[in-house]
């Protein structure tokens, strides 16, 4: 690894850090939620930096998305009037502490106990296609599970969430339509 | 010095107006809708992105503090000017043009205490040279209570606690908090959280949670639509609860006290009742000009300014006696061009449902009540409709029956004027919508606030 | 067959960004002047430009209880966002970063103006203007997954993520051809996420220019100049994506790519007049019902046709 990687990963993982730190220190929803994603695209400058383009990238167009997603009910659904209204963003101190501090050491303890593997060939250029390969191939089923366990949950989540189902849209014999929506779509459903 | 008077009069070749219509201030409008348009001079929707105010239209003392606090709200360097007539748009607009290609520094105070003059106080004037007055001192421009303004921090004590009173263009300073409110949901109820007596920021007070039409439980937000808000009937105010962006309770605010109005839109109608001879061509042209007004206003809300400056090309040359012949092929592409479009038909229909039987209940008379299926893509296409058939009577000449012929807006009545109901309409169809729909149905009926009263000249003496 | 790195492209490629731009807001000027009547000069093309000027002179805005920081980063971020996205776009032969991942690249790019829009339509706490920040992420949850497919059609039709290897897999047959409708859902996302015409949603008169309404001075040349150069950059993409990049005879590749980006452009400037606003609780549901699975039946296409390759 050059110096400039090496200065990157440095800098990156210094940033990543400061983000962290500020999720808990800031007082505002809107700016704690954009400290985490500055921390978190910090993260996928990392992997970029440790030759994996792709996953790094990902991780940035991701989580730009969730963030902004998560920002909206972040401030929609807080007891507390957003931004404007300096908060705390800490609750139940001591117990998360405890957690933090067990799984700190729990990773900790990992890097050290796990037997990572020699390099074994040259470094690819290009990664993108392994990483691929590893996900898409072996695990292609885990990877098709996860993919529709994760729909599934979407999905449930929404239909438990709303108050109204098919009977409120369509009537008790669902035969009414169009649907009694209290605003239209763009289908026409 | 000489790089910011270089770059001071380049951007004042093209200045942003914020065009600001006062009730009865229909023709200065149109005047100046077709100046700026001629003229390429954009038009502003905020005081943010404006750097010259025409006010239009005759002084109304109840509008003065709305007027000012968009006038606050724009950013220096600004101008601010007003015509009272159509006649002196050209020339009033010029002498704002003249006055931002000035920097800053050679204006002085001079123009300062005239500005303040000029705008603070109508009501120190002789009533007999209100008009006179404004024409000249409103070109003073800007008042001293801008300075103030710049001195302000963010907790200006003019910003706190001013929820309701709030005109202008939905921005105002104490509508700021709820901003912010109306997005904060208060779904856990678990939280014991006192609103009463915490210490905003900027002094701002808190929303307080309702029920919404989801069922959610979420802040309300106070925001006052009107009174002078782009594209939307000059001086008509309603003030909203949003929940979100929908529109949860929609109150009116009581229209200017006043006198006697005296509509443009029916003009022709009222000449008539009062035995004037008018011909049913000139009524025909006063119809088709109203309806393409109210289209382009509604295209506007919809987004499609290039269908909407066609809309508004036509109403002028309409209004400039244009013949028939050179009319009527225009008029017949624009009709098909929006009357035929899938996507704005797709965007708005069963927007404002408004049936047949409930909008003569409403004692609405005219367009509104004739639109079959009585949703947003009805209103407009029956305009269309009848903006072609007024095309094709332009040159009749048989006397108009103000009773048999409707004026643009329904059958006209002195006593009841037919804005009176299509306003009173308002409050309910916007209930339960999304605010860009609310705009769409507000601009679908579009109620002429002229016809029920204006702030006159005569009103102000009396 | 893409060079990379010579030392001049890195502030060329901006620089070509901002001409592409500024050619966008000449021809759209012109289009306004022959709708309302005006004479077409040049000096009518070049007058939207007076903007510039005009930014640098106004004060900024004071407002209640801003977010400044917030705000300030949201409107910077849309059109540094569009200069980064062109850096992975090839023109002609050069391209400043062939990245391996150059499709994704422009992708992350382009979802940082959620961010953006979110964040200058919240800054400022007002209503109209955070009304407007909620409306693009509710555009953006309905034009970002069709467009997704669309450039994953793409990338899976030249079997990598390279931009200059989706040029070379377009040999003879551009993509835009035998992927038509990924071509057009891309280049509806390319007004989506420059949020003009159609889709200027946030930005919407009904809100009283939404995220734009509470904006002066050079925050809001800013933005306006992000809509522009993210048009720009959208149509500049399209040309390698779908259009076979400076691939075409007779000319030299830079003349094609030139070419081909100006046409983009023009077609792209053409539409933003001619349909109205597109609301996002209609869009959203087309989106999802009709334009996403015909998105990744698009995406099979490719998909079927490389393993059979």
């Amino acid at each position: 690894m050059g110096t400039t990687s090496t200065v990157l990963l440095w800098v990156l993982g210094v940033l990543a850090l400061v983000g962290g730190v500020l999720v808990f220190t800031l007082n505002s929803m809107a700016r704690v939620t954009f400290a985490l994603l500055g921390s978190l695209v910090c993260v996928g400058g990392v992997v970029t930096v440790l030759r994996l383009p792709y996953l790094g990238v990902v991780i940035v167009l991701m989580m730009v998305m969730e963030m902004v997603i998560m920002a909206v009910f972040m401030i929609a659904y807080m007891m507390n009037p957003a931004g404007l209204m300096p908060m705390s963003m800490l609750h139940n101190k001591r117990g998360s502490l405890v957690i933090s501090g067990l799984v700190f050491a729990a990773l900790v303890v990992g890097i050290f106990l796990v037997p990572w593997p020699d390099r074994t060939g040259a470094r690819l250029e290009d990664t993108t296609f392994q990483v691929g390969m590893s996900l898409m191939g072996d695990q292609m089923l885990t990877m098709v599970t996860l993919g529709f366990v994760l729909l599934a949950t979407m999905v449930g989540a929404t239909v438990l969430a709303t108050r109204r189902g098919r009977y409120d849209r369509f009537g008790d014999d669902l035969d009414q339509r169009p649907a009694n929506d209290s605003a239209g779509g763009g289908v026409g459903r | 010095m000489g790089l910011t008077a270089a770059l001071t009069r380049a951007a004042a070749a093209r200045p942003r107006v914020l065009l600001v219509t006062t009730p009865g201030g229909t023709p200065v409008r149109l005047a100046a809708e077709k100046e700026l348009r001629s003229r390429d001079w954009p038009s502003a929707s905020t005081p943010a992105g404006a750097d010259l105010m025409l006010v239009a239209g005759p002084d109304c003392s109840r509008l003065g503090p709305a007027l000012e606090r968009l006038w606050q709200d724009m950013p220096r360097p600004r101008v601010r000017v007003r015509a009272v007539t159509a006649d002196e748009v050209a020339s009033v607009l010029e002498a704002g043009r003249a006055r931002l290609a000035t920097p800053e520094g050679d204006r002085g105070g001079a123009d300062r205490t005239a500005g303040e003059h000029g705008h603070g106080e109508p009501g120190k004037h002789d009533a007999e040279s209100v008009r006179a007055d404004h024409a000249k001192d409103d070109r003073g421009f800007e008042g001293g209570a801008h300075a103030r303004h710049h001195d302000d921090g963010p907790e200006a004590s003019g910003h706190g606690g001013e929820h309701a009173g709030h005109g202008g263009t939905g921005h105002g300073d104490g509508d700021d908090d709820h901003a912010r409110h109306g997005h904060d949901g208060h779904g856990h109820t678990g939280h014991g959280h006192g609103h009463g007596g915490m210490e905003m920021p900027g002094g701002l007070a808190m929303a307080e949670p309702g029920e919404d039409r989801d069922g959610l439980t979420l802040d309300r937000l106070h925001v006052p639509l009107g009174p002078f808000l782009a594209d939307w009937p000059a001086g008509l105010t309603l003030r909203v609860v949003l929940q979100g962006d929908v529109v949860q309770r929609a109150d009116l605010d009581d229209p200017p006290a006043g006198g006697p109005a005296d509509p443009f839109w029916s003009r022709p109608w009222l000449r008539a009742t009062t035995g004037e001879p008018v011909c049913v061509g000139e009524a025909a042209r006063r119809r088709a000009a109203a309806h393409l007004d109210s289209l382009g206003r509604l295209l506007s809300v919809a987004g499609w300014p290039a269908e909407a400056v066609t809309a508004r090309r036509l109403r002028d040359d309409l209004l400039e006696e244009a013949p028939a012949s050179a009319i009527l092929p225009r008029a017949e592409r624009f009709t098909r061009r929006v009357g035929r479009s899938r996507t704005l038909y797709w965007l708005t229909r069963g927007v404002g449902l408004l049936s047949a039987a409930d909008a003569r209940a409403a004692s609405v008379t005219g367009p509104a009540v004739r639109a079959a299926g009585g949703d947003v893509p009805a209103r407009y296409r029956q305009w269309l409709t009848e903006v072609m058939d007024a095309v094709r009577q332009l040159d009749a000449t048989a006397p108009l029956n103000p009773v048999a012929q409707e004026s643009p807006r329904g059958r006209w009545d002195a006593e009841r004027p037919p804005s009176a109901a299509l306003v009173k309409l308002l409050p309910r169809l916007l209930v339960g919508a999304e605010l860009g729909a609310a705009r769409l149905v507000v601009a679908s009926l579009d109620p002429d606030p002229d016809e029920l009263t204006a702030c006159r000249l005569e009103v102000a003496r009396g | 067959m893409a060079e990379a790195g010579t030392w001049w492209a890195l502030p060329a490629a901006p620089a070509m960004l901002l001409v592409f731009a500024v050619l966008a807001v000449a021809a759209d000027a012109a289009l306004d002047a022959r709708n309302a009547g005006r004479r077409i000069t040049a000096h009518t093309a070049v007058r939207p430009l007076l903007a510039v000027p005009r930014a640098l002179l106004a004060q900024p805005r004071r407002l209640p209880a801003p977010d400044r920081l917030l705000w300030r980063a949201g409107v910077i971020t849309v059109p540094v966002a569009a200069v980064l996205a062109t850096l992975v776009i090839p023109f002609g032969n050069r391209v400043v970063a062939d990245l391996s991942v150059g499709v994704v690249w422009f992708n992350a790019m382009e979802v940082l103006t959620w961010a953006g829009l979110w964040l200058a339509g919240w800054g400022p706490n007002a209503a109209f203007s955070l009304v407007g920040g909620y409306r693009f992420l509710a555009l953006g949850l309905a034009y970002e997954l069709p467009l997704m497919f669309a450039l994953i059609s793409a990338a899976t039709g030249a079997e990598s993520l390279r931009v200059t290897d989706i040029v070379g897999a377009q040999h003879g047959l551009w993509y835009a051809v035998w992927m038509p409708f990924a071509f057009v859902l891309y280049l509806a996302g390319v007004l989506a996420f420059s949020f003009l015409g159609p889709f200027a949603y946030p930005l919407g008169r009904d809100v009283a220019d939404g995220v734009l309404g509470e904006t002066s001075g050079v925050d809001r040349l800013l933005l306006q100049a992000g809509r522009w150069l993210w048009l720009a950059a959208g149509a500049a993409m399209a040309v390698p994506l779908f259009l076979g990049g400076g691939a075409g005879p007779g000319l030299p590749a830079w003349a094609w790519s030139l070419v081909k980006t100006l046409l983009v452009l023009a077609v792209l400037v053409w539409t933003l007049r001619r349909l109205p606003m597109l609301r996002a609780d209609r869009y959203v549901e087309l989106a999802w019902v009709v334009l996403l699975p015909l998105s990744v039946l698009q995406a099979l296409v490719p998909a079927l046709v490389s393993l059979t390759r």
